[in-house]
């Protein structure tokens, strides 16, 4: 019941900020000099007629607040309207969603679950070299910025040709049969996997080691030793599970970025994700395709921490309080 | 001495690894040399003018079109790319960018093409032309059908032209370039297989848009609100099963930012000299890729088996060849000229009152010598050098050097300081200690303008400020936002000087008129608002007025030399008057796996203009 409430109350919450997100995006958008027919008009044989035509059709002519108006009235309708090309911005999305869920989904699933034992080994091993060696590795992966990784592994994979270089299926696809389409996107999914997973893994792990080492710091901890508890018991009974709150937190944020988190990465892997779609969508301001997006990653983003905020309820007692 | 040891060997670790890196990126002469791969001559021009025009055969009641290039072998696919985001439409009268239309193009043929070596009007979906004076009469062939068995009949001319293209559906451009005198063209059916073209008088570049797609009645018409519905007519998402055309390839699928597969179409009406159906490859993939970069990767990694070649890459590609499984063909000048336009506006601005170039700068634009001298100091050939790396030939008409049309007797000068300078002395500019001064004693400062985040005009913005200073010109170069340079050219009129590119037609000057005609809406270097010509205040310069009567005339003649001397005459007064100081053209380099077969590179069509007649030499049965 209690929960129930929390949630409706945080959901209610969330109705404004989107109102002001939305504003803010819309009218920024609009306000930047870039002209949606700016190609069009150095076109020599485009003529007059054919550019008044286009910019009826992308409602260019009206008012930037009644552009607004329309959009949002549609929107609430549940209609995410065209894109510049005709398309329906509902459909270009549900196009782009799954790639970007296989890619982000496969990276999290790693990362989480080589991270949160590594960071635990970290601290266990405190100061020896298993943890050294951990922290080195960690640095490195942390330091190498994501797009020069991506652009070093694709020369990596021409100068081999152990992998394809980029997009996500090759192009007699459609004939193959099921374990054939399998094998094919898992050999276009290893190297953008790769970047991601070294990139977060290392942030992932230190910050578990972190947690870890505080916890096991801490007063119980040491009265459990005193008590003679093995030290099996003390680290999974005791230590985890207060160590694993901040992780939880850690979560919420990663769910947020499940649809836009890899943006950067899909763009030098040509890889045919949400991301790449909407940087295009932002270049030629295409405006209905972008605050589609930007609605989405707002939703996603306060989903994420409603998301949290509940686990954290149900495994921490503290908060309940 | 233990740590030292340590640091030592893991420094001749990393070098060894270096070391490796250098060697297998050398290729370690592991190539095998491909004999077929070598050419004979390899810096001319590899344009081979002798491509056999396809001719018509009868068979069996067929009207057939037969390739005259030697046999070749069924089977196999050609991967190739586009850089963007890939097509937004497969209706070919919607298009408006050249992804798009190249998609249609594959898809749908015209009624005629262009002979690729002449830039002739042949025959393709039509059969032959005959034409009586001012009526064209166009006969079909018989027993050609679309790709769903339907046959391709007059109906489906008439329904293309009158319904669709007169009838201002889609992108009317072609309807636009159409009208003469304020009249479209007529068009009748005389029976089932011809069709009559009638238009009011002599217009040249009505044979050649004559070109356009034509559209299968049958299959645009299925919805009974087609006309409604026809801007989202054949949109991406269109089941390709569906789809009814006639191009030498169907689509087999569409996948977004990745690919787009067509598959042979086997009812085409093409065949070879053993009167066997084309195409002969059977599967033609477009891979949709984000950007130049990931394209020479793509080709490196041999996903892809053509790629156009930019600059610097060009030579890296040229040193490998020989060791290589590809050909580099040099097209020549494309059809793109790269120039600086000056302002020569002298109208105020109605709503303000204020001249839209200062009286002062007016008086230095509107000066053909001021202009001339600006010619003049420009030095193209470092240009070319510098900044296209040599991939780029330089230019002084308003014709790309592969057009039909282009003016050879315009050599062209090299840079000439001397005579800048005493062009400038004529018209009282006075050089002092390195700056000049008009008669008045103005110090001339120009304002130069380009898009912003283009390397090469802002390059070029650069070197042409250097080369100004040298006569004592005072540059100011500021790259704008693409955008706010369109507004600047099309609305405000607040520029001096602006560096820009332009695609031209090589087969068809006419198509300039936009750019040429002192009315015409890209006028850029007198450009009048909608209104003055509206209401009819146009003032031209008197060579304007005489590029207008030279357009018009050249569009009522139909014989090529006629023609040719009119666009002479035009581009001679272009190079005099210097509204428009053109720099140069770029050059096409194409690379493409030798495995691909009958190539006839053309200065005006590319490489795979004859995508049906390319076979692919060991490909799969």
């Amino acid at each position: 019941m209690k929960l129930g409430k929390f949630i409706l109350k945080r959901i209610l919450q969330t109705i404004p900020l989107l109102v002001i997100v939305s504003i803010i995006s819309f009218f920024i958008i609009r306000l930047s000099p870039v002209d949606p027919l700016a190609e069009l008009r150095l076109n020599p044989s485009i003529s007059q007629e054919t550019l008044a035509k286009e910019k009826a059709r992308l409602g260019l002519d009206k008012p930037i607040i009644v552009q607004y108006g329309l959009w949002a009235k549609s929107f609430v309708k549940g209609d995410l309207g065209i894109t510049s090309n005709g398309e329906k911005v509902s459909v270009k999305l549900i196009e782009r969603i799954p790639n970007t869920l296989i890619l982000t989904l496969i990276v999290i699933f790693m990362t989480w679950s080589v991270g949160v034992p590594l960071g635990i080994l970290g601290a266990i091993y405190n100061k020896t070299k298993l943890d050294r060696i951990l922290t080195i590795l960690s640095s490195v992966g942390m330091a190498i910025p994501s797009f020069f990784f991506a652009i070093l592994l694709l020369i990596f994979a021409v100068k081999t040709g152990w992998f394809p270089v980029g997009g996500l299926t090759s192009y007699d696809f459609n004939d193959m049969n099921f374990l054939g389409k399998f094998f094919d996107i898992a050999h276009h999914l290893v190297l953008p996997v790769t970047v991601l997973f070294t990139l977060s893994l290392a942030g992932l792990q230190r910050q578990m080691r972190a947690n870890m080492l505080d916890v096991l710091d801490s007063d119980y901890i040491k009265f459990a030793r005193a008590k003679g508890l093995s030290e099996n018991k003390i680290i999974f009974k005791h230590a985890l599970r207060n160590a694993i709150n901040p992780m939880i937190t850690l979560l919420g944020f990663e769910f947020a970025g499940l649809l836009s988190g890899a943006a950067l990465t899909e763009y030098v892997f040509q890889y045919p994700g949400l991301g790449r779609l909407i940087l295009e969508a932002v270049m030629k301001s295409d405006i209905n395709l972008v605050m589609a997006s930007l609605m989405i990653g707002s939703i996603m983003l306060v989903l994420g921490n409603l998301l949290a905020d509940i686990l954290l309820l149900i495994t921490d007692p503290r908060v309940r309080g | 001495m233990n740590r030292a040891f340590r640091i030592i060997l893991t420094i001749i670790i990393i070098l060894l690894a270096l070391w490796l890196c250098i060697r297998v990126d050398n290729g370690g002469g592991k190539y095998i040399l491909n004999t077929s791969c070598l050419k004979p001559n390899p810096n001319a021009v590899d344009i081979d003018l002798n491509y056999p025009v396809p001719q018509n055969v009868t068979i069996n009641g067929i009207d057939f079109l037969q390739s005259q290039l030697p046999l070749g072998k069924f089977g196999g696919e050609f991967v190739t790319s586009t850089i963007g985001e890939g097509p937004k439409t497969f209706n070919p009268f919607v298009s408006t960018d050249a992804t798009s239309s190249a998609m249609a193009d594959v898809m749908y043929d015209g009624l005629f093409t262009s002979n690729p070596m002449t830039g002739e009007v042949i025959p393709k979906l039509a059969k032959s032309l005959k034409i009586h004076g001012n009526r064209y009469i166009i006969t079909l062939r018989k027993g050609v059908t679309w790709s769903d068995g339907k046959p391709i009949t007059a109906d489906d001319v008439m329904f293309t032209w009158k319904d669709i293209i007169f009838a201002g559906l889609g992108n009317t451009s072609t309807r636009d370039a159409m009208l003469i005198d304020g009249e479209l063209p007529t068009i009748k059916k005389i029976n089932d297989y011809t069709v009559e073209f009638a238009i009011k008088r002599q217009f040249a570049p009505f044979l050649r848009m004559l070109s356009a797609p034509i559209a299968p009645k049958h299959y645009f018409t299925k919805d009974k609100k087609w006309k409604e519905n026809f801007d989202r007519f054949l949109a991406t998402n269109t089941d390709p099963k569906t789809i009814v055309s006639s191009g030498a390839y169907r689509l087999k699928e569409y996948v977004p930012a990745q690919r787009v597969v067509f598959v042979k179409n086997p009812k085409y009406y093409m065949i070879n000299k053993n009167n066997e159906r084309l195409p002969y490859i059977s599967k033609l993939v477009y891979l949709i890729v984000g950007d130049i970069n990931n394209q020479i990767l793509k080709f490196e990694a041999k996903e892809l088996d053509e790629i156009s070649l930019k600059g610097g890459d060009v030579a890296r590609y040229k040193a490998k060849e020989n060791k290589s499984d590809y050909v580099i063909y040099n097209l020549g000048a494309d059809n793109g000229t790269m120039f600086i336009a000056i302002n020569l506006n002298n109208r105020k601005n109605k709503d303000s009152g204020k001249y839209f170039v200062s009286p002062v700068k007016q008086r230095w634009f509107q000066d053909v010598n001021f202009r001339k001298a600006i010619d003049y100091a420009i030095d193209r050939k470092s240009m070319v050098q510098n900044i296209a790396n040599g991939m780029a030939t330089p230019l002084y008409t308003a014709e790309s050097p592969n057009g039909i049309f282009f003016n050879e007797k315009i050599k062209g000068h090299n840079r000439d300081l001397n005579k800048a300078f005493s062009l400038l002395k004529q018209s009282g500019f006075v050089y002092k200690s390195g700056k000049l001064y008009d008669k008045s004693g103005n110090r001339v400062e120009i304002d130069l303008s380009t898009n912003a985040g283009n390397t090469e005009r802002e390059a070029l913005g650069v070197m042409i400020k250097q080369d100004l200073a040298d006569i004592g010109i005072q540059v100011n170069f500021k790259p704008v936002e693409f955008n706010s340079l369109v507004n600047k050219i099309t609305n405000s009129f607040d520029w001096d000087m602006i560096i820009l590119g332009l695609t031209g037609s090589p087969l068809e000057p006419h198509n300039g008129k936009n750019v040429w005609n002192s009315k015409g809406p890209l006028h850029l270097f007198n450009q009048r608002t909608q209104f003055d010509i509206k209401n009819n205040n146009i003032y031209p310069y008197s060579w304007e007025s005489k590029i207008d009567e030279i357009f018009d005339k050249a569009s009522l003649s139909i014989d090529f030399k006629a023609r040719k001397k009119y666009y002479d005459e035009y581009q001679q007064i272009i190079y005099n008057q210097a509204p428009i100081v053109y720099l140069y053209s770029p050059i096409r380099i194409y690379a493409i796996r030798c495995k691909i077969k009958n190539i006839y590179p053309s200065t005006l069509s590319g490489l795979t203009y004859n995508i049906e007649e390319l076979y692919i030499d060991g490909g799969k049965e």
